[in-house]
């Protein structure tokens, strides 16, 4: 059986595609604002990887937030309940799966066949996810690529709220104005979001072992600090960033 | 003079450990400025107000909101973190709903051998409020005579009530020295002052506050008091914030916060109905907001304070999200301005950002003096 | 798929002309020589009825419900309370009752009708304030009552007293501030029509433990209101006989609230008041909302049954109690109102949790929905608390964030969402 996986999310499309269970191609691009069409190049994509056409494939389903506007899929699957099938199947051992995107972090408590039991996801305020880790490394003039690694080289523990991004932001303003080493306000950026997720991951409860996948999981930084947050090691699986699609493409064999 | 006062604010948890092996009492972790502290004193138990260590946090959001204020997270975090352990019991004294919830959730999931919810009116303007107050002040004696496995005399509530007495018009007299053209000390320093006694065993902090009284009247002050402040609003024991005010161009000269005047402004007037008579002081002291109505007893007092120390100024700060403070900001800045003093309102979380308080801070101080100018 | 019977409620149109009634009869009081109050929801409004047949009530948190349902008025109403300085982050029922105030416009159209006096309730950090600013900014006398004696279940003498000598000061406040002379048999009966009412809320509560619920949470909330507008008044408390006995026809016959309902959920706390969409969402997955604890309980008053299930609290006119007398009257008034189950928690999480477990088992429920509420810190309180305690029992929780009465506070696209992600959880998918 042959299934395609679409993740529809705020800022990246991916679409992973499966034949018996094996992964045989995944394709990403940027959502644009036309996403149906970023949908339709990213499935293409995947298709020429795959070397099949479209009729091969026997079922399709997207998630992500944009999931409803998806083409060609069949069925809908939620971010949540992708992910924590896409970290089951990747890390079978995982029973807290984190999933932080551009957009929102999310934390999943699942059982051993990768059921949700419990979620949470953060708000309205994106101090939590990684487009806020974006703005930040702008307002240091970092390239967000280096931004992780820059966290790296501190050793300082800088207090610094994230309560809420607004807040954040002026706090960073004041660490500049008073001279406070980049690397140093890096480290303070990831604490404070790694504060934010660890705290919602703390709603749903911390039971081992606990899977990071989502694209904030390519920052260093970010995990560094996260794991200190949870004071434990996390588990990134390889490709973490497409679980998602992952997930939906498992759904889609499930018939 | 007052590096003893800082010493203990920074090692409030080894004194409370300390004390406990040297004296064999018990400590009690208190919420809120409302609990009856003259009962525990008298039954040899160490009243430790619970505050917050302004740092980040991630071990609250499971048991408590976003939405209530960063202080109440604050205040169960150190719970949750084990930095309370040594307490031998928790009583929260009815306030807000704020506090109420990090009393709850510390009971619930921190753990303590004893925990008491105290009833304290809201309403301290009723007719009933004192000797309804009395009434759960029975009850909460009770309590002190379990966790103690002894009676409660009235020679011991008279010892308790005198020395919390004592420390509060020490305090008084100690105040009294900011009033002066120069104050004779910082608003940093009365703050540590003010906030260790929340913690500190009375008599050794009476004791500490007589020695610094000694000193204080020769005491040289070459620092400029620039413009005289006060700072309003909620629980307040941020040292750098007050700090960063005095490093501009101006001296806090006296506050109205639950870890300020709020805490020891009134004393217990002796009476043979000993209950009555604390009961009767927590009814009457200068109100938290969330008690302070139908009339308005709070306003009165600020302003008779802002008189009484000669305040230029007033720097309004407030817990983000904290509902019975943010009820009373409003009508406070037109009380302020029906008063002739101009007032700054900062927000405060966890952390604050100093830099950017720093240039409304000194906006603020220049405000105040071109008026002086014309 | 069972496809049950459905028809409207033969009620909803009395109860719409009883509501329109309420807000007329309050604007047009002076005209008639009557009083206006206005006060909360939780006022003890037994009480002023003790002046006359001619008073008139405005209950604060449902006026600003129905501002917080007009979506636009709300935001102006909002608007003008931040324009005067106050913070985002207050009470949202409070911000849309002082924008109204300030902006002098009516809900239902004309000027803002000033009252005569306020009469409240403290029960949260903002309830004594708000009327504090009311009475200051409108000059009018105020009075407010404190309840702050903790949970019923630990009721004694002394706490009792506490409410109760406030209420007779209170009533000297009334004659002081109306020039009006209190009668007693004014206030006895509705004390008994208080219990009567709120009573028979919850045996209408009761009847949604029938599979198919007869009523559903959206059409509860059109219904429960009255209750909160005046819980004392003889006409709603007649009215709820005639709901009830529609209820229990409605069983007889089949009928349901939802004619897929394959799925039992309640939720908690007041919802999104511009979102009721939220509860149309449910129905595409078959899924009804029953009730909460909120809709239950915070006008219904309840007791332990002698089979253990949760009923109607016995009456005192039930209970073959006459009142004689002021005092009699005003106890029995403490008692009824402090037992209130959606008030036991303001003081402790972990009894709402064993309530909304027992609901949970009795209304034989397959999940619960928290509306974490930025709105309302006093039905917030203890809220994850609440996620924990039903989560560690095996129910099936999910949690949205929102606010009852300020739009901006809620994201609908997100909440569909997360409500996707919980259907997904109870394996139920959209009906096509």
């Amino acid at each position: 059986m042959t299934t395609a996986g679409i993740d529809m999310g705020a800022k990246n499309i991916r679409v992973l595609i499966l034949k018996d269970g094996e992964v045989i191609a995944r394709a990403e691009q940027m959502a644009g604002f036309d996403t149906a069409e970023s949908a339709e190049i990213a499935f293409n994509n995947a298709l020429g990887q795959a070397g099949i056409n479209k009729d091969q494939i026997d079922r399709i389903v997207a998630t992500g937030a944009g999931r409803e506007s998806a083409p060609l899929a069949q069925e809908t699957v939620t971010d949540v309940g992708a992910a924590a099938k896409g970290g089951n199947r990747l890390i079978p051992q995982a029973r807290t799966i984190i999933d932080v995107g551009a957009e929102e972090g999310r934390a999943i408590k699942t059982d051993a066949a990768g059921k949700v039991m419990d979620f949470a996801v953060n708000e309205k305020c994106a101090a939590g996810a990684g487009s806020f880790t974006e703005a930040m490394s702008r307002a240091l003039e970092v390239q967000l690529e280096e931004f992780g690694p820059l966290s790296l080289k501190s050793s300082q523990t800088t207090p610094m709220n994230a309560q809420c991004a607004v807040f954040a932001e002026s706090e960073v303003v004041s660490l500049l104005h008073a001279k406070t080493p980049k690397q140093d306000i890096a480290r303070a950026v990831h604490d404070a979001i790694a504060d934010r997720i660890v705290s919602m991951v703390r709603r749903v409860g911390i039971e081992p072992e606990v899977a990071l996948v989502g694209a904030v999981s390519r920052n260093v930084g970010f995990v560094d600090s996260l794991k200190r947050g949870l004071e434990r090691d996390v588990i990134i699986p390889d490709d973490a960033e497409f679980v998602g699609a992952l997930g939906a493409a498992l759904v889609a064999a499930e018939g | 003079m007052f590096t003893q006062f800082q010493e203990w604010y920074d090692k409030r948890h080894e004194y409370a450990k300390d004390w406990k092996q040297r004296t064999g009492g018990k400590v009690m972790g208190c919420f809120c400025s409302y609990v009856p502290e003259e009962m525990l004193v008298a039954g040899n138990i160490l009243p430790v107000r619970i505050l917050g260590s302004h740092e980040p946090q991630n071990v609250t959001e499971p048991y408590i909101f976003g939405m209530y204020c960063p202080f109440c997270r604050d205040v169960l975090a150190q719970g949750l973190k084990g930095r309370y352990d040594y307490l031998d019991g928790i009583t929260l004294s009815q306030s807000c709903i704020h506090l109420r919830q990090s009393y709850v959730a510390w009971r619930e999931h921190v753990g303590v051998p004893f925990d008491y919810y105290l009833y304290m009116p809201n309403k301290v303007q009723a007719r009933a409020a004192t000797p309804y107050l009395k009434s759960e002040l029975v009850k909460y004696k009770a309590h002190i005579e379990e966790i103690n496995g002894r009676e409660l005399t009235d020679a011991d509530l008279d010892a308790g009530i005198a020395a919390v007495n004592r420390n509060r018009e020490l305090m008084h007299k100690v105040y009294e020295f900011r009033k002066g053209d120069t104050p004779k000390l910082t608003g940093l320093e009365a703050m540590y002052m003010t906030v260790s006694s929340t913690w500190i065993d009375k008599e050794e902090h009476s004791a500490e506050i007589e020695k610094v009284l000694e000193q204080l009247p020769d005491r040289q002050v070459t620092r400029d008091t620039g413009a005289r402040l006060m700072l309003v609003g909620s629980e307040d024991d941020d040292v750098s914030f007050i700090d960063m005010i005095e490093s501009v161009g101006a001296t806090v000269v006296v506050d109205d916060h639950c870890t300020g005047t709020r805490y020891f402004w009134n004393s217990v007037v002796p009476d043979d109905d000993r209950l009555m008579a604390i009961a009767d002081r927590y009814v009457k002291r200068p109100p938290c907001p969330t008690k302070d109505w139908e009339e308005r007893w709070r306003f009165p007092h600020i302003l008779e304070l802002c008189k009484n120390f000669d305040v230029q100024g007033a720097v309004i700060i407030q817990q983000k999200f904290c509902d019975p403070h943010e009820c009373d900001i409003m009508p406070l800045r037109e009380a302020f301005v029906k008063s002739d003093i101009p007032s700054l309102f900062l927000e405060f979380d966890v952390t604050v950002p100093i830099g950017q308080f720093k240039v409304r801070v000194e906006a603020f101080l220049e405000m105040i003096g071109s008026e002086d100018l014309f | 798929m069972t496809n049950y019977k459905s028809e409207p409620l033969k009620c909803w149109q009395k109860a719409k002309e009883l509501r329109d009634k309420y807000y007329k009869d309050y604007q047009t009081a002076h005209e008639r020589g009557g009083i206006r109050w206005t006060g909360g929801a939780w006022s003890f409004d037994a009480i002023p009825y003790g002046l006359g047949d001619d008073v008139y009530p405005l209950t604060g948190e449902p006026y600003a419900a129905s501002i917080a349902f007009m979506k636009d008025f709300s935001l102006e109403c909002l608007e003008a309370t931040e324009a005067k300085g106050w913070a985002r982050d207050l009470c949202a029922y409070m911000r849309n009752y002082w924008g109204s105030m300030y902006l002098n416009k009516w809900a239902f159209g004309g000027e803002f009708p000033k009252a005569d006096f306020a009469w409240q309730d403290h029960i949260c950090c903002s309830h004594g304030k708000w009327d504090q600013h009311v009475a200051e900014y409108e000059n009018i006398p105020y009075f407010c009552i404190d309840v702050s004696v903790g949970p019923h279940k630990d009721l004694d003498d002394p706490k009792l007293l506490y409410v109760v000598d406030q209420m007779h000061e209170g009533i000297e406040f009334l004659e002081k501030a109306t020039g009006r002379e209190y009668d007693d048999e004014k206030l006895i009966a509705a004390v008994n029509d208080e219990c009567r009412q709120t009573s028979t809320w919850a045996e209408i509560c009761v009847l949604n433990k029938h599979k198919p619920a007869p009523l559903d949470e959206k059409s509860m909330y059109s219904l429960y209101v009255f209750s909160t507008l005046s819980k004392a008044k003889k006409e709603y408390a007649d009215f709820y006989e005639e709901v009830r006995d529609e209820m229990k026809d409605r069983i007889a016959r089949g009928v349901a609230a939802l004619p897929t309902e394959r799925c039992r959920l309640i939720s908690d706390t007041q919802p999104p008041w511009a979102f009721l969409s939220v509860f149309r969402y449910l129905e595409k997955f078959g899924a009804v909302s029953v009730g909460s604890l909120y809709t239950f309980s915070l006008v219904g008053i309840w007791e332990d049954k002698p089979d253990g299930t949760w009923g109607p609290r016995t009456t005192p006119e039930q209970a073959g109690i006459k009142i004689e007398t002021r005092d009699q009257a005003l106890r029995i008034l403490a008692d009824w109102n402090l037992s209130k189950p959606e008030w036991q928690h303001f003081y402790d999480p972990t009894l709402k949790t064993k309530m909304m477990k027992r609901i949970y088992d009795e209304w034989d429920l397959d999940g619960i929905m928290l509306h974490l509420n930025r709105g309302c810190e006093g039905l917030s309180c203890g809220i994850m608390e609440n996620h924990w305690g039903l989560t560690d029992m095996g129910v099936p929780v999910m949690s949205f964030e929102g606010n009852m009465g300020d739009s901006r506070e809620f994201d609908e696209a997100r909440t569909m969402d997360r409500i996707d992600s919980f259907m997904e959880r109870l394996d139920l998918k959209k009906i096509s």
